[in-house]
């Protein structure tokens, strides 16, 4: 007896410019007591399953066939009295920004309380009792002065794990996890991980797991679906689905992703994007086919159906078995690094901040970089991992002259910069460019994409000849892999990756010998992430550049970069060769970062180090 | 052929811009729309109702005032005073107020905290009774009441988008110019005011509306142009006296006001709708 079914399920959009569908022939059954692992890049859908449940559908969309039975109800023809009573209860939700989905002005105590209430515990008094043993469970520690914090004086984490208590307040038969740890650190978000599976165990609950990151699921999950615009790719059991993907695409995700373990192999990079809901319509055959590397014209003539490979294993391919001989390509070299002369070297740099300021008593400092000393050699690709309050980021603004060490020397090329008068900041600006995390803010959205990779030009003076600028647009652009026609459209008219793309681009119109990337390709999906990764690396072959790669995930610094530091509150930690320092751990707090990667291989058991949990979790 | 700009698809802006452009007709070519002079005086033909009300006459379509002058006309003429202030002292309140905004916005420190405290010392006098005095000191005229409109309501601007500068600065993309070289000027003129600008063109259509209603008040009291010139506020003080006699010559000025200041918020307000970026699609439709 399953408990949630859904039968060809399809969702439709009906816009001005037409209807189209969202999802379609979505079929699975989760049984009580299992995690359905829900995976796909952004824009494939994953999120509108949870919203079809709860009926929360955005305005125009609609379900246009099929079932979708909860215990044998229908909760799409459900009458909305009975959902609302099945929602909160039965059915809940635990979303993916844990900030945002608590109320701001009320404290954690108050909204427990609200909950409590509404999930039908009545009588008055006991109700702190029940919210401390839900924390409890949590692993919340604190006691009773949890339950008067607001939630802003708890951590990303807490409030996480505050929203997951509530969810499983009511002991509820479904919980639907909508990407909840995309927002929270690696250590934190293994933690997580492993508290929702401890939670669903102990009340043998049923999970949706919505997620992007296909090596999290098949460690966690009973079953996957994979996702791909909007209909199944794939669909089978965690690990027969890991390790023999029938389906082009999720090998293809698979391959995207960098290994952590053995030898360093080259990223499966997809072309182009998946393709928009409003071009799916016009799609005949697969949807993958554009992008397939093993396409033959067969699969352009009709959708595929589902095959059964194995024991409830179906693929939405015509040749399931084409998969396995997807191979990655061989990784693009890593050149040797000439030993000499550093071209930056940092010494013992620090950073306070002034957190209390009075005339009487002593000022409180905090420092958020800690005498932190490292060397980047000509042409070398060194990487800065940990958690966020690191001091990372504050490492990177030191670097380039956004913020002025408070103690220390920072040495560029030969010449001491920290002192940061008029003519070190123009030398500098030579030598150094950052490239910023949320491209969002990082670009100019009244400025055209040609405006803003050429605004090194500008500042140097040289305005009126604009033709000229333009020409050395399309070349940055060709140099970026983006069209030339991209140069006059605005940065709301591309995608996550193109204007991360622009972003490289623009720090690279000054010709830098050293390039500082804080969290490039975080928030971008796999092979997204894989495209820009091979790209940084083509690009050091053909220019020659060093980076300080600043990432809160490992993988990727492993497939990037030559040396790494971890950086744990503010101190260097561990530095050396990348390689050895993740075959190798030898600071304890390396060991829990590389634990709260899932490994690559399903079969293993994944144990993330929760040592000091959530010790540090009140700010 | 270019579609129009968002802007002017509002039906808000739409209204605001008619009933503006109204008003600005009126006063440009007062002297071919007034049927009189507004000063000329029939002492013959005193406090005559509007036209169309008995013992009206034809030749006064609003009747006249205590001194016998075609209140019509006087309104005609007014706008001249009225859109005069209101353009040059809202521009003239924008400039200082915005200047010292980016100012302080962006450089921060020390700077922004003094700029600030001067706006808070300015902001705690009562606005009328500081452009009184300002008037009182200055002596009347044209030019004097816009200075003292000016003096009065930049802070205003200067607090609203200082907050707005503030957000901008801290976006990455300023960063990234600072980077490359640009220079603090050509920063904030190229990255920081176009990001700027939607919100001080909204503020400025405001501005215009209570610059319109200050100028009202000062010349309600006898503080604003000399009384050889029609202003709104002079006919609305000159009308008190026969309120019971004659309520159509206080109607009509206030009406004026109140059509010229509506246009002007209605104006602002669809400009905000449309141009303010923080506004999420579901409000704008």
């Amino acid at each position: 007896m399953s408990l949630l079914t859904a039968r060809n399920l399809s969702v439709g959009a009906s816009t001005r410019s037409g209807d189209f569908p969202v999802i379609s022939d979505l079929n699975f059954s989760l049984a009580p007591g299992k995690i359905l692992g829900l995976v796909g890049e952004s824009g494939a859908g994953k999120s509108m399953i949870g919203r079809t449940i709860a009926q929360f559908l955005p305005t125009g969309f609609s379900v246009t066939g099929g079932t979708l039975e909860f215990d044998g109800d229908n909760l799409v023809t459900m009458d909305s009295h009975k959902r609302r009573n099945l929602l909160g209860r039965d059915i809940v939700f635990i979303p993916q920004e844990p900030l945002s989905a608590l109320n701001p002005v009320l404290t954690v105590g108050q909204q427990m309380r609200e909950h409590l209430l509404r999930i039908g515990h009545t009588d008055q008094a006991p109700w702190r009792e029940r919210a401390l043993a839900a924390f409890e469970s949590v692993h919340l520690p604190h006691g009773a002065g949890l339950l008067d914090k607001y939630p802003h004086q708890l951590s990303g984490g807490m409030c996480q794990r505050v929203l997951i208590a509530m969810a499983f307040a009511s002991r509820p038969r479904l919980v639907i996890a909508d990407e909840p740890t995309t927002a929270l650190d690696v250590t934190i978000q293994a933690r997580i991980v492993k508290l929702i599976a401890e939670m669903q165990k102990r009340d043998g609950t049923s999970v949706i797991f919505i997620t992007h990151d296909l090596k999290l699921a098949a460690q966690i999950c009973d079953e996957i679906l994979v996702l791909y615009a909007g209909r199944p790719a794939e669909r089978g059991p965690a690990r027969a689905l890991f390790s023999q993907p029938a389906h082009p695409y999720t090998r293809c995700l698979q391959l995207a992703n960098p290994s952590m373990s053995g030898e360093r192999r080259g990223l499966f990079t997809l072309p182009e994007r998946m393709p928009g809901l409003r071009a799916i319509k016009d799609l005949t055959g697969c949807r993958f086919a554009s992008r397939c590397p093993a396409v033959i014209p067969a699969c352009r003539e009709a959708e595929p159906p589902f095959l059964e490979i194995g024991p409830d294993h179906v693929a939405a391919c015509i040749r399931p078995e084409i998969a396995a001989t997807i191979m990655p390509p061989p990784p693009l070299p890593m050149p040797e690094t000439a030993s000499g002369e550093p071209l930056l070297s940092v010494d013992k740099v620090t950073k306070s901040f002034v957190t209390s300021w009075s005339l009487l008593r002593k000022t409180t400092e905090f420092r958020a970089v800690n005498e932190v000393s490292f060397a980047l050699g000509e042409n070398e690709f060194v990487g800065i991992v940990g958690e966020s309050g690191s001091g990372k980021s504050t490492l990177a603004r030191l670097v380039v002259g956004l913020d002025q060490p408070s103690g220390g020397r920072v040495v560029m090329a030969g010449r001491d910069v920290t002192a940061n008068r008029r003519d070190d900041k123009a030398f500098r600006r030579e030598h150094v460019q950052m490239v910023f995390q949320d491209p969002q803010s990082a670009l100019n959205p009244r400025r055209r994409v040609a405006s803003i990779v050429t605004q090194a030009i500008e500042a140097a003076g040289k305005r009126g000849d604009n033709t000229a600028r333009l020409d050395r647009a399309r070349q940055l652009l060709a140099e970026i892999g983006l069209p030339p026609e991209a140069a006059l459209r605005f940065p709301s008219q591309l995608s996550g990756g193109q204007k991360q793309r622009v972003n490289i681009a623009r720090a690279l119109c000054a010709v830098p010998r050293i390039l500082v990337a804080d969290e490039i390709v975080s928030g971008l999906d796999v092979s997204v992430q894989a495209q820009l990764l091979d790209l940084l690396l083509r690009l050091r072959q053909e220019r020659g550049f060093a980076m300080l790669f600043i990432s809160h995930d490992l993988s990727v610094v492993r497939y990037l970069c030559d040396r790494v530091l971890v950086m744990y509150r503010g101190e260097v930690v561990e530095s050396g060769r990348t390689e050895e320092v993740f075959s190798a751990p030898r600071h304890a707090y390396t060991r829990t970062l590389l634990s709260s990667v899932p490994p690559d291989d399903a079969q293993l058991d994944w144990s993330p180090d929760t040592v000091g949990d959530v010790a540090a979790g009140v700010r | 052929m270019t579609s129009l700009p968002a802007w002017l698809k509002s039906g808000r802006v739409l209204i605001g811009l008619t009933i503006i452009t109204i008003v600005a007709v009126c006063a440009i070519f007062a002297p071919y729309l007034a049927p009189h002079d507004p000063s000329e005086q029939d002492l013959l033909a005193m406090l005559l109702p509007p036209a169309w009300a008995q013992g009206g006459d034809a030749a006064y379509p609003l009747g006249t005032d205590s001194l016998g002058r075609c209140v019509l006309s006087r309104l005609i003429f007014g706008a001249r005073v009225a859109l005069t202030v209101a353009f040059l002292a809202s521009m003239g309140a924008m400039i200082l107020g915005a200047v010292l905004a980016h100012v302080a916005g962006y450089f921060g420190g020390w700077i922004d905290w003094f700029i600030g405290r001067i706006v808070d010392v300015w902001m705690s006098f009562p606005p009328v009774i500081l452009s009184l005095i300002l008037m009182v000191g200055l002596g009347t005229g044209l030019r004097n009441v816009i200075l003292a409109i000016i003096l009065v309501d930049w802070t205003r601007f200067c607090r609203v988008l200082r907050s707005e500068v503030l957000v901008v600065t801290r976006r990455d993309y300023v960063a990234a110019a600072r980077l490359l070289g640009f220079s603090h000027w050509r920063t904030i003129t190229r990255e920081i005011a176009p990001a700027t600008l939607p919100l001080l063109i909204t503020l400025m259509s405001l501005e215009m509306g209570v610059a319109v209603i200050v100028e009202a008040i000062l010349s309600f009291v006898g503080l604003s142009v000399g009384a050889q010139t029609p202003a709104w506020g002079q006919m609305i003080a000159d009308a008190r006296q026969n309120i019971y006699q004659a309520p159509w010559n206080l109607i009509c000025p206030i009406l004026a006001i109140f059509f010229t200041v509506f246009g002007f918020n209605v104006l602002g307000d669809g400009l905000r709708r449309t141009l303010d970026t923080r506004l999420s699609e579901t409000e704008r439709a």
